[in-house]
């Protein structure tokens, strides 16, 4: 059991830690203000995503909802071209990289290190790093809609380039004002945070496993968020460097997307995509993750076909890399190119299918328990299937042509991205709020959400292919009465009213349940992974002992082979007792200095040329040195961050499992 | 744990699932990330040299390949010393690894100066600017792109040099940010303004010239490494040893990775103009 | 558990609920759910009038079986599934669970997964003719195709024919410009070669072609076919900037001998009227505008008279109207130079050489103004003239572009002021003037 000892350090390199330098005193506060401010704590970080995740969520909803009520009648003057233009853009952005994609992290956080059995992320203090520079993208992003409230800021609004900031829509020459900065450098923003929270996911899956828990009995969840991790760090770097080039453009006078000056404004479009559609799979894979835990739990029996929904997951994310030029079938591609990621894509639809014909042999012979997440997660199925079908419609190029940036496409994705990703999302928090709040969400509630969202849903976006093939374009502010699309559109927006209904009545009951919701225990589902064998919400070292692992579905072996089990974890409690007790690693001040540091340097480099004007006068002639400055303060923070070393205490139980602190050994 | 070992393992770590130390884990899959980085910015300098526009800069007009390829050389030369600082760590021998870091970093500081040099030659001379011509905005960028890469390693390097230094006792953050400070700045000026010159004298330029014009930077430089070498002369027992190999290693994956890049931008960018 | 249970049958009985009243409450309040769900709008993909949106839609309707087939099997075996294995009492939801580790079942698995790509190889193959055949003009009409040069603006279309070259009063020869209206040939293939100005726009005739984009540096083309006379509805598919919704354009096909007449008919310079020659065009047919039904008065689109049948208003407004003041026009004429129109905008023959807008020769010919979004009645030509920031937001017209000034200018402090000033009595010679530009 030595081995399993060992994983209890977090360091992993297997020396005792020297004295380090200190410049502020370490924060040891567990809660209030400075607590959450500069945990290392997997859990709370995993909250504080979650938390903004939501909250972006809901004004993604909004955005939306402004959107359906500008268009419930034709040429409706509810508002301008030009805000409606932010408002898709920013409910574009917002939805895909500051809800879906954070509220994964979240999960990524909540749930990796616990179902890999370990006590936290590999380098816990860079996940928090990962944490504060998402929040620094995010503000980067929405701070253009200051100039709406305050037009001294005059920022021209909002992002207005749409999600995908085709080139030259980007170009200074289009969009002089500073929105499109902002954009460039928000994006750059999150995408820097992903990579490092990728890093670490892909360490700690990859190294950090329990004695025991070899590749093949990972949680499918812990698998997809592996395939995700990796998506990701070999997707972003594309459009990072197209951001460069797009950033370099507009301040210093390239030529990458310039016309005038030679460039290819599709060069932008292919490395968009090659990193926007291995996004599609980072949205997706962790939502047919949080699925293929769900639909065991309530169907009480194993994943049907563990080795293949896995195999199909890498599957999805090889070839997610080689389609992505079928965003862009319409661009003259030519003929052959044009077949060939056509055939892709359509090959694509294999393991994705595969996926869908296990979920059901999982369901086959089981006791289907209908609560709320098994709910959802079968809506996930059937509306999933419908996103994916409408996809297969699309990998037929030329059938394409007509359907490419019309409301069919819409209808598609948010089948996909709502039916499929939302509402796995939404049962993979109804699920886990138990472990982590300690309380349950009220059934009855919870079901009167799920049929609010699921009809709402539908009446939304189910209307939208028809729109689409009767040549409705997407991302028009206004539409004529004489197209036919009257009907349709009222109907979209009705039903995008008792979605937001839905989607309210479904937080307002989690917020509920929070104050009140009826308390539980450590497995309130009867449930299969090791989540599940520690106390809801988890203490901060999660596990008394690392556990041992002896199959898959970790926790269900446990809770069939009890004494087996028992008398393994007292032996190891022991064992980690007598070296020392458990190490828990030291909050740290840098990784939020080295965010908010990166947030001033990219909120003053997103102005460089811009005079810096305080109170009506002009303080600077361009914010040159305030950038440099903010930079400065990333690189002195990563210096002392460095410096400051991992640090860490140790926690040592005693025989009721209640934790007691020892002195840290940094002092 | 097991700090007190009399031989640590360098190729094995029983602490993690794979045997890997998280740390060099990290470093890879990093590097996989930043393959990407570069994969991406090649593209982009081939796709638009493969399509240019008319009055694009014409490569072999603008280059200097006996330059390039002598800093290339010496680029490749600053992984060997590399690997011996791992090597000479990996035995334990903190003095040797310091002297193979400086290397390392000295050879770094040849191949920017050769940039800074080739930069401000092909500006000033060939009359190529970022924004000028298509290939100007492609080539600095992706060249800079490398650049900053090496840059970054030399202050790892510097970092990892300084940190040698630190005492077994403790403490000591104000005298190890002025040791750094010193490296940093020597650093800085030996491949902003010496190389640079060295180069410059080489192709005729005379010293007295470059002394005069220059002074004020080559005395800090010069304060600098007097400063390094006072740092230097301390010998009180330090706390880097044997069990820090991993660190000097997952530097040193960083700096061979770097080189790598740079054989395949030599390669794309410079050579393939020759053939 | 028992209380989960008959929370259970009350969120059914709910959902039921719901679901029946907000039926009723659509099927009450909007009276035509069928329309919801309507596919004969003037840009429908399915009712197709050429032979390259007819393939596309083919080819959809291929999918559309397929996946259809997979959901009814999927669908029907996920169904049966949740109905069949739902836990039905609360011993059943505590059940003992089987020890099998779950491996799937190889069989099945293989068997599926061949099962779906011979489903996706009936989608691949008519896919793959269908890539080559909508890419360009078949072989055998090639030699028959016209071509034609569209180029994207923000916000419309300027169509230049390349095989009709005009002598220019200076020398040389130009290619009759048009803007915004596309008349071809009914029944002959025609190859629109896709460039754009500015950004990038998509070129999208639904019941035509499929749309293609129109790329800065990169020359795309399209092709399609009018199966017989017809106005068709386009519109820009590429989000293009703020007034990127009002960028649409028609395309007007005609019988081979029509569009005869109509080439000759725009290669004439523009048309002058003197008191004598509307003297003896009162004669011809009076053009009768429907009446119009406007929300605020200032609605978009076309009248209800309009959108019955665009292909005849169309061919009306290619005649004089019946009462035309040659001096209004005089004026109005006058005064498209006086106010500077003429920097932006040509009218071959009379004023003007700008290319920054519309080529305005034959302005009083098209149906419709302001890229497709008025139709082009006395009334909405006033409209657009007088306040086209209202209708087009952003447009070029209004706000200068590329150092060319508009309606505003630029003043000292960073700000606009007017600089285009037009009174109601010269909107009226103003467009008294463009509609006799037949």
């Amino acid at each position: 059991m030595a081995e399993a000892l060992a994983k209890s350090e977090f360091t992993g390199t297997g020396h005792a830690p020297a004295k380090s330098f200190e410049l502020f005193a370490r924060p040891t506060a567990k809660t209030g203000l400075v607590g959450w401010l500069t945990t290392v704590d997997h859990k709370k970080i995993g909250m504080l995503y979650g938390g903004f995740a939501i909250l972006f969520f809901l004004i993604g909803g909004l955005e939306a909802l402004l959107i359906r009520t500008q268009l419930i009648v034709p040429n409706n003057r509810f508002i301008s071209a030009q805000l409606y233009n932010e408002l898709f853009t920013m409910h574009g952005t917002t939805m895909i990289f500051l809800a879906v994609m954070p509220l994964n992290a979240a999960f990524f956080n909540l749930l990796v290190p616990i179902q890999v059995g370990a006590r936290d992320v590999a380098f816990p203090r860079l996940n928090a790093f990962s944490l504060w520079v998402w929040v620094a993208g995010a503000t980067l992003l929405n701070v253009g809609w200051i100039s709406h409230l305050v037009p001294s800021w005059n920022f021209g609004g909002a992002p207005d380039v749409g999600w995908f900031g085709y080139s030259p829509l980007t170009s200074k020459v289009f969009t002089p004002d500073l929105s499109t900065d902002f954009w460039v450098l928000g994006i750059q923003m999150l995408g820097l945070s992903s990579i490092v929270a990728s890093l670490n996911f892909i360490v700690t899956i990859i190294n950090m496993r329990a004695p025991g828990l070899t590749m093949m009995r990972l949680p499918v969840f812990t698998w997809m968020a592996l395939v995700t991790s990796f998506l990701l760090i070999l997707a972003l770097p594309a459009i990072a460097i197209a951001l460069v080039e797009v950033m370099f453009d507009r301040n210093f006078g390239t030529n990458f997307f310039e016309v005038s000056g030679g460039g290819q404004p599709i060069l932008w479009q292919h490395l968009f995509w090659v990193f926007g559609h291995p996004e599609v799979y980072i949205l997706i894979l962790p939502p047919m993750g949080y699925v293929s835990e769900i639909l065991p739990t309530f169907s009480r029996k194993p994943l049907f076909g563990y080795p293949i929904v896995i195999f199909s997951g890498v599957a999805i994310g090889f070839i997610g890399f080689g389609v992505w030029s079928h965003h862009m079938f319409t661009t003259g591609l030519g003929t052959v190119a044009t077949a060939a990621f056509a055939i892709a894509t359509m090959a694509i639809a294999v393991p994705t299918g595969v996926k869908i014909f296990n979920w059901i042999g999982t369901l086959w012979g089981g006791h289907i328990v209908t609560r709320v997440p098994m709910m959802f997660a079968l809506g996930f199925i059937w509306m999933f299937m419908l996103g994916g079908f409408s996809g297969i419609m699309h990998a037929a190029a030329p059938a394409d042509a007509q359907q490419q940036d019309s409301y069919f496409v819409i209808a598609h994705f948010h089948y996909v991205l709502i039916g499929g990703a939302t509402f796995a999302l939404l049962a993979a928090i109804h699920f886990w709020f138990p472990k982590f709040f300690g309380r349950m969400v009220p059934e009855f509630w919870g079901k009167v959400s799920f049929w609010l969202i699921f009809v709402g849903f539908n009446c939304t976006f189910f209307p939208m292919h028809f729109l689409g093939l009767n040549g409705m374009p997407r991302r028009t502010w206004i539409y004529d009465s004489n197209m036919g699309w009257n009907e349709g559109n009222l109907f979209a927006t009705i039903g995008a009213y008792l979605l937001g209904l839905g989607i309210f009545t479904y937080f307002a009951v989690l917020v509920y349940s929070f104050f009140k919701g009826q308390k539980c225990g450590n497995d309130p589902w009867d449930a299969r992974t090791l989540e599940w064998s520690i106390p809801s919400p988890p203490p901060e070292h999660n596990f008394a002992a690392i556990p041992q692992v002896h199959a898959r579905d970790a926790w269900w072996y446990e809770k069939t082979h009890q004494e087996e089990i028992a008398k393994e974890k007292a032996a190891n409690i022991k064992a980690e007792e007598a070296h020392g007790g458990i190490h828990i690693p030291d909050q740290s001040w840098y990784p939020i200095i080295a965010g908010m540091g990166l947030l001033f340097g990219t909120y003053n480099l997103a102005q460089l040329k811009h005079p810096v004007v305080m109170f009506g006068n002009q303080v600077l002639g361009s914010h040159a040195p305030l950038a440099i400055a903010g930079l400065s303060i990333v690189v002195l923070a990563c210096y002392l961050w460095s410096l400051e070393g991992p640090g860490g205490y140790h926690i040592h139980l005693d025989a009721d499992g209640n934790a007691k602190e020892s002195g840290g050994y940094h002092h | 744990m097991s700090s007190h070992a009399a031989t640590i393992d360098h190729h094995h770590d029983s602490t993690t699932s794979t045997g890997i130390p998280n740390k060099k884990l990290l470093w890879w899959a990093f590097l996989a990330s930043d393959c990407m980085f570069f994969g991406t910015l090649i593209s982009t300098h081939l796709v638009y040299r493969l399509n240019p526009p008319p009055g694009n800069a014409i490569p072999t007009q603008v280059f200097n390949i006996e330059l390039t390829s002598f800093s290339t050389f010496i680029l490749l030369m600053s992984s060997l010393l590399m690997a011996l600082a791992v090597n000479a760590i990996q035995r334990g021998n903190v003095r040797s690894t310091r002297t193979m870091l400086l290397g390392t970093m000295f050879f770094g500081c040849i191949f920017l100066g050769g940039q800074v040099y080739e930069f401000g030659h092909f500006v000033h001379m060939k009359h190529m600017t970022l924004s000028n011509s298509l290939f100007g905005s492609t080539f600095y960028t992706l060249t800079g792109t490398h650049g900053t890469h090496v840059a970054i390693g030399v202050l790892l390097l510097g970092m990892m040099y300084v940190r040698t230094f630190k005492p077994a006792a403790g403490g000591g953050l104000s005298m190890n940010f002025l040791h750094m400070l010193a490296v940093a700045v020597a650093a800085g000026v030996a491949f902003i303004v010496f190389v640079p010159g060295m180069i410059e004298i080489i192709y005729g330029a005379g010293i007295g010239e470059f002394l005069s014009s220059h002074a004020v930077p080559l005395s800090v430089g010069a304060a600098a490494c007097i400063a390094m070498a006072w740092f230097a002369r301390q010998s009180s027992t330090v706390e880097f040893g044997e069990k820090n190999a991993i660190d000097v290693e997952a530097v040193g994956l960083y700096w061979h990775f770097v080189d790598i890049v740079w054989i395949i931008i030599f390669t794309a960018v410079y050579l393939l103009e020759y053939l | 558990m028992t209380r989960t249970r008959s929370a259970h049958r009350k969120v059914l009985r709910f959902a039921i609920a719901l679901i029946a009243g907000f039926s009723l409450a659509l099927s009450s309040g909007c009276n035509k759910l069928h329309q919801v769900f309507s596919l004969s709008g003037p840009q429908s993909t399915m009712v197709t009038e050429g032979p390259v949106a007819k393939s596309q839609w083919d080819l959809f309707m291929v999918t559309v079986y397929v996946t259809t087939f997979i959901f009814i099997v999927v669908g029907a075996v996920l169904a049966y599934a949740q109905i069949k294995f739902r836990a039905k009492s609360d011993a059943d939801e505590h059940a003992a669970v089987p020890a099998e580790a779950g491996h799937g079942n190889p069989f099945v698995e293989i068997g599926l997964i061949a099962g779906s790509v011979a489903l996706l190889v009936i989608i691949a193959i008519p896919t793959l003719s269908g890539i080559w055949y909508t890419h360009d003009v078949p072989e055998a009409e090639r030699g028959n195709a016209i071509d034609v040069t569209a180029t994207g603006y923000q916000w419309w279309f300027k169509f230049d024919y390349n095989a009709e070259m005009m002598p220019l009063p200076g020398g040389g020869e130009a290619a009759l410009v048009t803007g915004n209206e596309l008349v071809v040939p009914a029944g002959t293939p025609v190859r629109v070669h896709l460039r754009t100005i500015d950004v990038i726009h998509s070129f999208w005739i639904p019941k035509l072609a499929g749309k293609v984009d129109m790329m800065p540096n990169r020359p795309n083309f399209v092709w399609f076919k009018a199966d017989k006379p017809g106005y068709y509805y386009g519109q820009c598919a590429e989000y293009c900037g703020e007034s990127h919704a009002i960028m649409r354009f028609r395309v007007i096909a005609l019988s081979a001998a029509d569009y005869v007449k109509w080439l000759a008919n725009q290669k004439q310079p523009a048309r002058t009227v003197t008191v004598q020659t509307a003297a003896a065009d009162a004669a011809l047919p009076h053009v009768q505008f429907a009446s119009l039904t406007l929300n605020d008065g200032r609605a978009f689109g076309g009248s209800p008279g309009f959108d019955a049948d665009p292909l005849t208003a169309w061919r009306k407004i290619q005649q004089p109207a019946a009462s035309e003041n040659a001096s209004l026009i005089a004026a109005g004429r006058k005064l498209f130079k006086d106010k500077t129109c003429v920097s932006c905008h040509t009218i071959r023959g009379h004023d003007g050489a700008g290319i920054v807008g519309p080529d305005l020769t034959h302005i009083g010919a098209r149906s419709s103004v302001a890229a497709g979004a008025l139709e082009n009645t006395p009334e909405r030509l006033h409209q657009w003239i007088k306040d086209p920031e209202y209708f087009k937001p952003g447009n070029k017209m209004f706000h200068g572009f590329g150092g060319m000034q508009g309606y505003m200018k630029p003043d000292d402090k960073g700000g606009t002021v007017p600089n285009i000033v037009l009174n109601d009595q010269e909107i009226d010679a103003l467009v008294a003037y463009l509609h006799s530009l037949k």
